[in-house]
Parts: structure tokens; C-alpha cells; sequence
């Protein structure tokens, strides 16, 4: 063990340490991962810094990734540019808020984006009726739907201005003790 | 949930007691007495079925030529306006009046309000049995009544684990299995070894006396049976003290899996005891695990088959709703029964049936049929606690059946917290490497605390033959003592520690729609990262069988008109209907404060 790693200078192995919330271990961890989803695309020699982005088609034809209504919402989320391809910041940035040691805000925050389909800071209607039709792939009615966005509002939105704003989305998390706990995952 | 009595029951007992010398002295049997000559006809055996039960043959043949006799003597005065029919009524008739007493106990307990906060039912339900007791001794100068294993076993257990089993929350039971399955099977296993041995060595250097004539073996038996943490009492003791889910749901669930062990352990020794300690070879050694993983994995897999049985009968009710909660009953008390039959572990087979069936039985049956199940299971299982406690201290009272040695009983009051103690702290701190949400001290502190003996070990005790395990008189004080320890000084004092350590309480939250969604959300969204990490973690296990169950047993199991219904309407539908009826109550109530001004 020790400084053997050839993939990433000191400086950058401390700049990663710092920003997120993992060790050196699990940084290398993860970045064998990230490797093994492009082989070709990922180079081993990380010091200078290659402009190396996972394109978003090669997430979404994972065939674990096919039935899973949010998988293109997750890489939008978590790519600097939007569209959804990732790079090797973007995919630690991804773990790390999912771990263990970040915060529930941090948490929260994202997962407020990710419902967030226009992007707009806010959730408004359309945000929701699309959010139940991907998770109940499309098996309700127009009006069934309409029916439980409705209650959504009902039951979340505080300042009654027809949206859920970030402030109102953690008041119902914070209602919801086991957020912290469901929202993670252990790398 | 459960009401619970207060003693104060002593005229009518007296009433009931009165009764008895008055019918003569062919009607001197016990309750039980009675019902095992009718079980009897049922051939009814099996591990924990007790001998006590196979022995009716001759007091039922002594019962019938006294009872014609009577009937003779009816006949021959000729013809009577009024007749005492005492013969005829007799068992039923006691049986409703021993329910009745503890449900009017129950209404008492429940007027003084104080009293209810501080002491838990169970407790007040043992004094009462205590009371009762010392009332019967007094009267008849021996114990009529006792909890009879079979009894116990057959009808009484059932029906709380039943209760239990179907209305557990199978989400929280499974996403804390590892750690249930862990204390269930290495705590007891470490419990009752140590127990067993330690107390064989405090027998050897002479602290217990040498009228326990107590052998290893012997030892060993007893700390099987008495290192089993007890579901009736957990539930008991735990229901008033409403800590959070996850830590009683480790706590329950642990309660009910350590069945297995138990059983095999059980089992096991006994015929070690039978043996002899000279036969004991490492084949019977062998035999014992092999008998371990048959008795569990044999009750699960014997629970899961009557659940797919229950919840496919139920496709098919719609034409026959009003004898659907009874195919609910039939089948998983059957589960319990078969297991049995089998002689595997009933409770495990029982409460797989009961989480299994849950979810599609629930969605098959009617709305009605929901409301007569759950309020009839838990009626049905109040009752079966308070006959439970109830007995169990009118059981206390009878010298005959016990002997008291001091060492014995205070070293195993000792051991045992102490074991548990150690137990619960060793397995925490291997569980918390693999746990995504630690157990901490408070939990452990809670966890330890929290286990509870009670009336399976009760039961198992009375079972033992007495002609095999000579210091069986022994063991029988010494488990009553640390049931009564348990559930009476744990129980009373469990609440104040939980309150003094702060500890998390269920919040008894109304579940809202917002968390029904981001919980199916979170769950994708989780499965899909650690999909694209290619980690093959909980999530992604749990999203296969989600899969799976989605594919082929939901289209098996479900009704065509509900399987196409997403199970997010269904929990739409559930909270609108409860918040509705919950407006409708208030509205009402104030329409009922208005009125009552008016009056």
C-alpha cells in the first residue's frame, strides 16, 4: 500500500479528499469503477487531467439501467453540462452526497433536483405529473393523476403558491425521520 | 392496543369458586382437564405437545359413569320443571367466565389513569393471577387451574404470534433481517451456552445446593430454555413504551426467529437428558445442526406455502366475501399447526405465512373483510396475553409444583441479564461494520433491557419430564422467578429508562402521500446508482425481487382487477379514506359537544 498509485497526483488525490467526503481507499474505489464502465474511454494516467466524459448513452443502455424510470434524470443531475454526461468529478460528486457523511441538507438539495424536470427551481404541476407517471409507468388515468398531485400540494405546499419550493420539500423531509437513512447508499 | 385489568376481582372469583363444590365431586376436573379429553380424541402430539395431553384417557373414562350416574338419577325422579344442567354446560361455561373476568379486569384497570401510565397491563395481569391463586389455594387447599402446556401451545400462542406475524411491517422486518437473524440465532445460542455452563460451574463449586441433582446435560436444558427471549412479553412490555421502530422491530423480530434455536435446542438436550451424558457422541452433535437448519428453513419454507395458498384462495373470494376473514384465520393457524404436525418451528412458520400473505391478502379482500381481520386477530390475541399473564401468576401459586433454591435462582437472574448484556453488545459492534445506520449505545442499553422471558419458557419448563431431570421442581421456581423478574420489574422500570435515556420514540406519524412517493422515487433512484457503480448492493437485490414479484407473483396472487392498479393509487386511496373518515370524526364529535350543551 502507501503512495504507490499511479493514476492521480498527491496534489489531486487531496483536492478530491478535501471536496468530497471520502478517503484515499475509496476514491481509487471508485474510480476503478468508473473505469470499468468505459475501459476504453478511461485512461489509467489521471495527472493531467484528460477532459474525459462517459457520454449518457453509455448509462442509459446499461440493461440494469433499462426498466428504472429516473436513470436519465440522475445523470442530468449529476453532470456538470446537464445533458447527462459524466465525468470523473461528476461521478464522485454523486457518491459522496449519497454517503454516509454528508449532510441532510446536501441531500435534500439533490434530491429536490431530481424531481425538478424543467429545471426551474421549483416543482411545479407538470414536475409531478411527470414524476408519477415515470414511477407508475403510466398505468393511471389522467385524472388519477391529477387527483394525487393534487393532494401532494395539498400535503406539501406551505406558502400556497401552487409549487413546492426547496424550503417546503425539506419541511416534509424533515418530517420523514428515516430520510437520512433511506437516502444513501454504502459504497 | 391492549386493555389491560387491574385485581380487584375477588367477589366474583369467589362467586365462580363457590360454584364448584356445589356440583360435586365428579365435576372436580380443571378447565383443561376438560378440554384435553376432548383433545385427546384428536390424538394430538408432538414436541410441544405435552405429555400432560395424552394422559386424559383415564380421568375422561372416570368422568363418564359419574356423570350418567347423575343423569340416572335425573331421569328416575320424574319429570323436573327446572334442572341443573351443570354437567352439560360445565366447560364452556367456566371458559366464558374466566374470559369475562379478565375483560371486566381489564375495564377496571383502565379507570384509574395514573395507575396505567405507570405500571404496565402485564404486570397488573400477573398480580391478578396472583391474587386469583392464593384465593383457589385458599379455597380448595390445591391448584385447580394452571397454564397447561397445550393449552398454551395449541390455542394461546397461536393467536398473539398469528396477530403479530400478519400485521408486521414487512418493509422494516426485512430491511433489519441481518441484524434480527444475527441476535436470534448467536445470541441465543451464546445465552444459552453460557448460561448452562456457568451455572454448572457455580453448582460445582457449591453454591447451589446439592438437592439439584443436576447434571450438565441437565444444565443445558435449562439454559435453552430459559435464554429465549419471549414474544408475548416483548410485545406486552414494549407496546406501552413506543420506542422506535427499527429498535423494536430487532427486539420482536429477534423474539420471534429464536424459536428455531430454541426448539432444536430443546429437543436436542432432551434426548441428550433421555440418553444419558455417557451416549452423547459428535453425531448426535452433528445431528443437532443438521436438525437446526431443517427446523428453520423446514417452518419458513412450510409458512411461505401457506401464504401462497392463502393469498391465491383470496383471488377467488369475490363472490364469498363474507367467509373471507376466515380463510385468513384458517390458513395461517394451519401454517402453525402443520409446522407442528412436522415438528418444525411453528412460530417461524406462522409468522412467514403472516408477512408473506399480507401484502396480497390485503389487496384481494374486501374492505370489510380488512376491518373483521384485523379487529378479530386483535381481539383474539388480547385476550390470549391476558389469559397468558393471568395464569401464569395463578401457576406461581402452586407449591406442589416447585422447589425453591436460593443459589439457583439468583445466579440465573444474574447470568442471564449479564449475558444478555454482553451478548447484545458483542454481535452490535460486528453488525455496525455492515449496518447503514448504526446501533448505538442507547439502542444497545434498550436492546438488552428489553429481553424479556416469558411464558414459552414457562411452558417448556412444565413440559420437562420429571422423571428424566430430577431437579425439575428447581428449574420450575427459578423460571418462574425470572419471568416474574422480566415482566414485572423490567417492565415497570423499562419505561422510565427509556424516558431518562432519551431515547428515540415512534412517532406514530399518519403515513402522507409525499412519503409513499419519494420512498418508491428514492428506491429507484438508489437502485440506479449503485447500478451504475456496479455494486450489487441492497438496493439492487431488493429492485430484482420488486421485479420478480412485479413479473409472475403478483400475477398469480392478485386479483386481475387490483394487479393492474399501481400500489401507489392503492396507498393514494388509503390516505384519502383515512383522512376523510378522520374530518368526518371531528366534525361529528363537535356536532356531539354541541348537542350535549344543549341537553
Amino acid at each position: 500500500m502507501g503512495n504507490k498509485q499511479t493514476i492521480f497526483s498527491a496534489q489531486q488525490l487531496d483536492a478530491y479528499q478535501d471536496c468530497t467526503y471520502f478517503t484515499r481507499k475509496e476514491i481509487l474505489r471508485l474510480f476503478s469503477r468508473y473505469r470499468d464502465l468505459a475501459p476504453q474511454l478511461v485512461p489509467l494516467d489521471y495527472t493531467h487531467q484528460p477532459d474525459v466524459k462517459l457520454p449518457y448513452e453509455l448509462i442509459g443502455s446499461m440493461p440494469e439501467l433499462k426498466d428504472n424510470p429516473f436513470r436519465q434524470r440522475i445523470a442530468e443531475v449529476f453532470s456538470e453540462d446537464g445533458e447527462g454526461n459524466m465525468t470523473l468529478d461528476d461521478f464522485l460528486d454523486m457518491f459522496s452526497v449519497l454517503s454516509e457523511m454528508a449532510p441532510r441538507d446536501l441531500k435534500a438539495y439533490y434530491a429536490f433536483k431530481i424531481y425538478d424536470f424543467n429545471n426551474d427551481d421549483f416543482i411545479c404541476k407538470l414536475d409531478l405529473v411527470k414524476t408519477l407517471n415515470k414511477l407508475t409507468r403510466n398505468e393511471l388515468t389522467e385524472d388519477e393523476v391529477r387527483m394525487v398531485c393534487e393532494k401532494v400540494m395539498e400535503e406539501a405546499d406551505m406558502d400556497n403558491d401552487g409549487r413546492l419550493s426547496l424550503e417546503d420539500f425539506q419541511h416534509v423531509i424533515v418530517r420523514a425521520p428515516e430520510f437520512l437513512s433511506t437516502f444513501h447508499i454504502r459504497i | 392496543m391492549f386493555l389491560r385489568p387491574q385485581g380487584k376481582m375477588l367477589v366474583p372469583s369467589l362467586l365462580l369458586l363457590l360454584m364448584l363444590p356445589v356440583t360435586g365431586a365428579a365435576t372436580e376436573l380443571s378447565v383443561t382437564e376438560s378440554l384435553q379429553s376432548g383433545l385427546a380424541g384428536l390424538g394430538v402430539s408432538g414436541d410441544h405437545g405435552p405429555p400432560g395431553l395424552v394422559s386424559p384417557g383415564s380421568t375422561g373414562e372416570q368422568v363418564q359413569p359419574e356423570v350418567a350416574e347423575e343423569e340416572g338419577s335425573h331421569h328416575g325422579g320424574g319429570f323436573k320443571i327446572v334442572q341443573w344442567e351443570w354437567s352439560y354446560v360445565q366447560t364452556p361455561y367456566i371458559i366464558s367466565v374466566w374470559l369475562l373476568l379478565a375483560s371486566l379486569a381489564k375495564i377496571l384497570f383502565h379507570l384509574s389513569q395514573r395507575f396505567t401510565t405507570v405500571v404496565p397491563e402485564s404486570c397488573m395481569l400477573i398480580l391478578l393471577g396472583l391474587v386469583l391463586g392464593g384465593v383457589v389455594l385458599l379455597a380448595h387447599e390445591k391448584q385447580l387451574y394452571q397454564l397447561e402446556p397445550g393449552l398454551f401451545f395449541l390455542f394461546l400462542l397461536p393467536t398473539i404470534v398469528g396477530d403479530a406475524g400478519y400485521f408486521m411491517p414487512s418493509r422494516l422486518f426485512f430491511d433489519n433481517l441481518g441484524a434480527i437473524t444475527l441476535y436470534a440465532v448467536v445470541g441465543t445460542l451464546w445465552n444459552a451456552f453460557c448460561t448452562a455452563f456457568c451455572l454448572y460451574g457455580v453448582k460445582l463449586l457449591g453454591v447451589i445446593d446439592e438437592k439439584v441433582d443436576a447434571g450438565l446435560m441437565d444444565f443445558l436444558l435449562f439454559g435453552a430454555l430459559i435464554s429465549a427471549v419471549d414474544p408475548v412479553a416483548v410485545i406486552a412490555v414494549f407496546e406501552e413504551v413506543h420506542v422506535n421502530d427499527t429498535l423494536f422491530i430487532i427486539v420482536f423480530g429477534e423474539s420471534l426467529l429464536n424459536d428455531a434455536v430454541t426448539v432444536v435446542l430443546y429437543k436436542v438436550y432432551m434426548s441428550f437428558v433421555e440418553v444419558g451424558p455417557a451416549n452423547v457422541g459428535t453425531a448426535e452433535c452433528m445431528k443437532g445442526l443438521v436438525s437446526f437448519l431443517v427446523v428453520s428453513l423446514g417452518g419458513t419454507l412450510v409458512g411461505l406455502v401457506f401464504a401462497v395458498i392463502l393469498s391465491f384462495t383470496t383471488r377467488f373470494t369475490k363472490k364469498v366475501r363474507i367467509i373471507e376473514p376466515l380463510f385468513v384465520f384458517l390458513l395461517v393457524y394451519l401454517a402453525y399447526l402443520t409446522a407442528e404436525l412436522c415438528s418444525l418451528s411453528a412460530i417461524l412458520s406462522m409468522t412467514f405465512c403472516g408477512i408473506g400473505a399480507n401484502k396480497y391478502v390485503e389487496a384481494n379482500i374486501s374492505q370489510k373483510s380488512r376491518t373483521t381481520v384485523k379487529y378479530t386477530m386483535k381481539t383474539l390475541a388480547s385476550i390470549a396475553e391476558t389469559i397468558i399473564f393471568i395464569f401464569l401468576g395463578i401457576s406461581a401459586m402452586d407449591k406442589t409444583k416447585w422447589a425453591w433454591d436460593t443459589g439457583l435462582v439468583a445466579c440465573t437472574l444474574v447470568f442471564i441479564l449479564l449475558f444478555r448484556a454482553m451478548g447484545v453488545i458483542g454481535q452490535t459492534w460486528v453488525l455496525n461494520r455492515f449496518r447503514l445506520v448504526p446501533l448505538d449505545r442507547i439502542d444497545q442499553v434498550v436492546m438488552s433491557y428489553g429481553g424479556l422471558r416469558g411464558a414459552v419458557a414457562f411452558a417448556l419448563v412444565v413440559l420437562l419430564d420429571g422423571e428424566k431431570v430430577k431437579a425439575k421442581d428447581y428449574f420450575v421456581a427459578t423460571t418462574i422467578v425470572v419471568v416474574f423478574f422480566t415482566v414485572m420489574f423490567q417492565g415497570l422500570t423499562i419505561k422510565p429508562l427509556v424516558k431518562w435515556l432519551k431515547v428515540p420514540r415512534s412517532t406514530n406519524r399518519k403515513p402522507t402521500i409525499n412519503e409513499e412517493i419519494h420512498e418508491r422515487a428514492f428506491d429507484h433512484i438508489l437502485t440506479a446508482v449503485e447500478d451504475i457503480a456496479g455494486l450489487q448492493g441492497y438496493h439492487h437485490w431488493r429492485d430484482k425481487w420488486e421485479q420478480f414479484d412485479k413479473k409472475y407473483l403478483s400475477k398469480l396472487l392478485l386479483r386481475k382487477s387490483v394487479y393492474q392498479k399501481s400500489e401507489l393509487w392503492e396507498a393514494y386511496q388509503k390516505i384519502n379514506m383515512r383522512d376523510a373518515i378522520s374530518v368526518i370524526d371531528q366534525v361529528g364529535g363537535q356536532r356531539v359537544m354541541v348537542h350535549s350543551r344543549r341537553l
